[in-house]
């Protein structure tokens, strides 16, 4: 019944990361999901936080993150994510769509 | 997303961060006790439910011309905009922030306090109670109206519906109570829900799946006419803006007569309007536009907002 | 004395007399029933272990005549084996429960296909077989010939002559099988009138009309709110249109119902305005009249509609738009399931639908285990047609690229329908569109059926599109390519997880496999900006007012 809470690592790009200190993107809506981008200094890694209801999809989990993280060549962040179904695509799609607003906007 | 673009967009599919900061002057949106500081339910995760950095309501403060303005927004795609505690604790603190505002300009502006008195703003989108932590969101519900009463004389609070939720459960009372309402035609307000009306009722009395049905029934236009709503706009965020500047702007005696309720004059019209509703007996909405004087209640509905609100013949109010 | 008995060859004739005879006391002697006599009028001309037609499909409904057959007295009239198009109503699951009814041979199941699956496992229906219309419409002429049918109509008049207009759908084909075959025919009318705008069914082939005290029932089961469309379902629209429509030059389709194919119509006016491609695809549809496609019709895109049967709230529209629909000489729409379904099967060059689950060789079902859900009319559609002779470019495109074509038939050309399925890797609740092995096998054993219900053979199916990329199994050599293809698409699920990095590239590389970046389409893009409607009203908008919707979709 309880939420569960999913911890990831990933090697990211040294530097790649945002203008900002920190940014938040999406809406914990049925099948989507909110994400909270920090910027860090940590030679390069990528931490990511999941905060979901849906057991049995860990290892899907980490295959959608390193896929982004690999494809968006980012780095230096930790992310947290508080998920309610979204599925692999919604995933994807929301954590390029918060990497690409938080570049847009800049530092805070 | 670029100002000119927000204010643009439809307010009935616009999230309420976007939403919350397009009803005030651009870029003067400050954002409090948002997703950075992670004030998730603390009951949610027991029920295996998913949780929200912010709970689903943006509340912040900015400013409409040198008026600090305390907007409150509800995000319906979270739990349908339900209310639990931390998302009510939000609410009721933005009051009092706004009422100390209020104190402050009294003492820093007294001479234009027209200018500078603080103003609270909800955009609605709820259902009310949010069941999973049920006590604590119906004493939110409480804490509210007792802050709006608080805020009489003091600061005026202005409801705005237009999202797709609407605006139902306690929170329907919570719209009442305010100073003033804005409305889209797509905004919905009302009290139980259709589906409960249904469940309790059945369906011969309201069809929950007619959705032609509860929009005449709860929806901005019909809430114009009666005078439940004092201002219908279109479904655009610039427009819900503009129309609380311009109630914003009139003086605050003035704004105060939006009021449908909350005088012994206010009382007596609105049991003299209980009293039309039990001679009249109308079976539907369009009943009463006929009955306010307008000869073609279906094509009402047919028309663009614009061309309503030219056409439209609304109750008279007895008490202004 | 030796007598010589004669061989009688009327004896359906006389049996239908006798019957006739029994109604005539039961109902008084003309052709207008009234509606309290109804049941008295189906005893006598109903006999124990009769076949029946009731009609009803995905759109139109005998509801009336439905609810009075679930009144007729078990003792006199039971064991009738139900012969018709569609399990929909709950009046349909309680003649069975009744005893009134005790098998069923049928096509689709809307709503009651839980309820009829329970039905099966308790023993209540037996269960004949499951079709495809047009294999059912076909049986009705050869073994399943209904004794009784019971049909709806709009409009009759004294003589039993029927109007029934836009959702002329069914009856045509269930009224010719049951009245040439000596059969009874009972229609239900919403109105009787003196006056028919047409005749759509001669009165002498209907014997007994009944004015229901309420019009008959109609889902308005192809109305897709275009609030509803997301960006995942645009995606795969601008996918299909950029790399399936453009890229074979599609001209004559017909569309699954579903948001996947409302997203495509929506895109149409944009998207494909801005690719160029207006006039070059999707002018002539086998369609049903979508209201999504209001906005390409009024764009120009669409030269031709031929409609199953009728949409409620499309009346006004397609009446107001002849030169596009199929309209009478009185001014008002037919459609006509049985036309639409060949047209659909031999005259279309491409289906293109979504599904539930597709498994590792390309096969496809809409089953779960607890639902009898049927086939409806996606079969003859999405599949190749094997009678079709004539080409056209798109088929003989299709056809050339087949990878297997050699194999089969050697080096003489042949043409092939394209078999397109859209498909989301996971849908809603994490539920996987592809899988190992289909819920349709565990539906067999369930329900006990000779087959696992398959909508659509993996080898009728030439493209699978996802978010992922398009598969152009058309294009793979074998068995094993094409399931290469279909895991390189399969995302996160646990078929898509099988695929490997390698063959992949070659797959792309030849041009079998095409990712979005592939196919020069940016994913920031799909977004509901680019929907040339973007709500229900919209669509009204572009109709001018002429398009209705029914309650149900009008949030104003």
């Amino acid at each position: 019944m309880a939420l569960l809470n999913l911890e990831f690592s990933f090697d990211g790009v040294p530097g790649a990361s945002i203008p900002g200190e920190w940014a938040h993107s999406g809406v914990v809506g049925s099948g989507d999901m909110e994400v909270l981008l920090f910027r860090r200094d940590q030679g390069g890694a990528v931490n990511v936080k999941v905060c979901t209801p849906v057991s049995g999809f860990d290892q899907v989990w980490k295959m959608v993150l390193q896929r982004f993280v690999a494809e968006s060549g980012c780095g230096d962040l930790d992310l947290e994510i508080n998920d309610n179904n979204a599925t692999p695509f919604i995933v994807r799609l929301r954590l390029q769509q918060a990497l690409a607003q938080a570049r847009e906007e800049g530092g805070r | 997303m670029r100002r000119s673009e927000l204010m643009r967009s439809s307010f009935l599919e616009c999230p309420a961060r976007a939403r919350a900061a397009g009803l005030v002057d651009e870029g003067t949106f400050t954002e409090l006790a948002g997703p950075l500081d992670r004030l998730t339910s603390p009951h949610l995760p027991a029920l295996g439910e998913a949780v929200a950095f912010d709970d689903g309501i943006a509340a912040g403060v900015g400013l409409i011309g040198n008026r600090p303005v305390f907007v409150l927004s509800q995000e319906g795609r979270f739990i349908g905009g339900a209310v639990g505690e931390v998302h009510g604790a939000k609410m009721v603190g933005a009051f009092r922030l706004a009422l100390a505002a209020y104190e402050k300009a009294l003492r820093r502006h007294p001479e234009d306090l027209e200018e500078y008195r603080p103003a609270v703003v909800i955009s609605f989108e709820t259902g009310g109670v949010r069941l999973h932590e049920a006590n604590a969101g119906l004493l939110a519900h409480a804490e509210v109206m007792d802050q709006i009463q608080d805020c009489r004389g003091r600061v005026p609070v202005i409801a705005v519906i237009g999202s797709k939720v609407g605006c139902f459960g306690g929170m329907g009372f919570v719209a009442a109570a305010a100073d003033a309402v804005v409305m889209s035609s797509q905004g919905r307000l009302g009290l139980t829900g259709p589906e409960v009306i249904e469940q309790e009722m059945g369906k011969e009395e309201f069809d929950a799946s007619d959705k032609s049905l509860i929009s005449r029934t709860t929806g901005g236009r019909h809430k114009y006419i009666l005078g439940d709503c004092n201002v219908l706009c279109e479904d655009r965020v610039g427009d819900f803006y503009q129309s609380l500047r311009d109630l914003l702007s009139l003086p605050y005696e003035e704004l105060c007569r939006c009021r449908r309720i909350g005088t012994y004059s206010l009382v007596q019209e609105q049991m003299a309007l209980t009293a039309l509703a039990a001679e009249l007996n109308p079976s539907d909405a369009r009943d009463v536009w006929r009955y306010c004087g307008n000869a073609d209640p279906e094509g009402l509905t047919e028309l663009e907002t614009g061309e309503f609100l030219r056409t439209a013949r609304r109750r008279a109010r007895e008490v202004s | 004395m030796e007598t010589v008995t004669e061989n009688v060859w009327n004896r359906l004739a006389q049996d239908t007399a006798g019957r006739l005879e029994a109604a005539a006391q039961a109902a008084g002697g003309g052709k207008i029933v009234a509606a309290k006599d109804t049941v008295r009028l189906l005893e006598a001309v109903l006999r124990p272990g009769d076949k029946v037609n009731l009609e009803g499909n995905n759109q139109k409904q005998a509801d009336f005549l439905a609810e009075k057959l679930c009144r007729v007295d078990p003792a006199k009239v039971h064991s009738l084996h139900m012969v018709q198009s569609a399990i929909t109503l709950e009046s349909h699951i309680k003649l069975f429960e009744k005893g009134i009814a005790e098998k069923i041979d049928f096509s689709y199941a809307g709503a009651q296909a839980g309820a009829l699956a329970a039905a099966v496992r308790e023993g209540k229906v037996k269960l004949g077989d499951i079709h495809t219309y047009l294999e059912l419409f076909g049986r009705y002429f050869i073994d399943l010939i209904p004794r009784v049918s019971l049909i709806a109509a709009y409009q009759a008049d004294r003589e039993g002559n029927l109007y029934t207009g836009s959702n002329t759908e069914d009856t045509p084909v269930i009224v010719e099988a049951c009245k040439f075959k000596q059969g009874i025919v009972v229609a239900q009318a919403n109105e009787i009138v003196d006056r028919l705008p047409r005749v759509d069914i001669p009165g002498d082939w209907v014997d007994f009309v009944v004015k229901a005290p309420r019009p008959f029932y109609l889902e308005p089961l192809f109305t897709r709110d275009p609030a509803l469309i997301t960006d995942s379902q645009i995606l795969r629209g601008m996918m299909a249109i950029k790399g399936i429509y453009a890229e074979y030059g599609v001209q004559t389709v017909n569309h699954g119902i579903g948001f996947d194919t409302a997203a495509i119509e929506l895109l149409l006016p944009t998207y494909g305005q801005e690719l160029g491609l207006k006039g070059k695809i999707c002018t002539s549809f086998a369609l049903n009249p979508h209201p999504t496609l209001i906005p390409a019709i009024e764009s120009g895109w669409v030269k031709n509609i031929h409609s199953f049967g009728g949409e409620l709230g499309m009346e006004r529209y397609v009446q107001a738009r002849p030169d596009v629909f199929f309209v009478g000489p009185d001014g008002t729409p037919r459609s006509n399931r049985t036309f639409c379904q060949i047209a659909g099967h031999y005259a279309v060059d491409m289906f293109i639908g979504g599904t539930l689950q597709i498994d590792e060789d390309g096969n496809s079902s809409t089953a779960t285990a607890g639902r009898i859900a049927g086939y409806g009319g996606a079969p003859n559609m999405g599949c190749d047609p094997k009678g079709r002779r004539h080409a056209t470019p798109a088929w003989l495109k299709c056809g050339q690229e087949y990878g297997m074509r050699e194999v089969l038939t050697g080096p003489v050309p042949r043409g092939k329908r394209l078999v397109v399925q859209l498909q989301e890797t996971f849908r809603e609740k994490m539920a996987p569109g592809f899988v190992e092995r289909l819920d349709a096998w565990d539906l067999m054993e369930r329900a006990g059926l000779a087959i696992p219900p398959v909508m659509i053979y993996g080898d009728d199916l030439t493209h699978i599109v996802t978010e992922e990329g398009i598969a152009y199994l058309d294009r793979c050599r074998s068995i094993e390519e094409r399931r290469a293809a279909i895991r390189a698409v399969a995302g996160f699920t646990q078929v898509g997880r099988k695929a490997k990095a390698e063959e992949t590239r070659l797959l792309r590389e030849r041009g079998v496999v095409k990712t979005p970046q592939d196919l020069g389409i940016d994913p920031a893009r799909a977004t509901r900006d680019l929907l040339a409607a973007r709500s229900i009203r919209d669509l009204v908008r572009w109709s001018g007012g002429l398009y209705q919707p029914p309650g149900k979709f009008k949030n104003w």
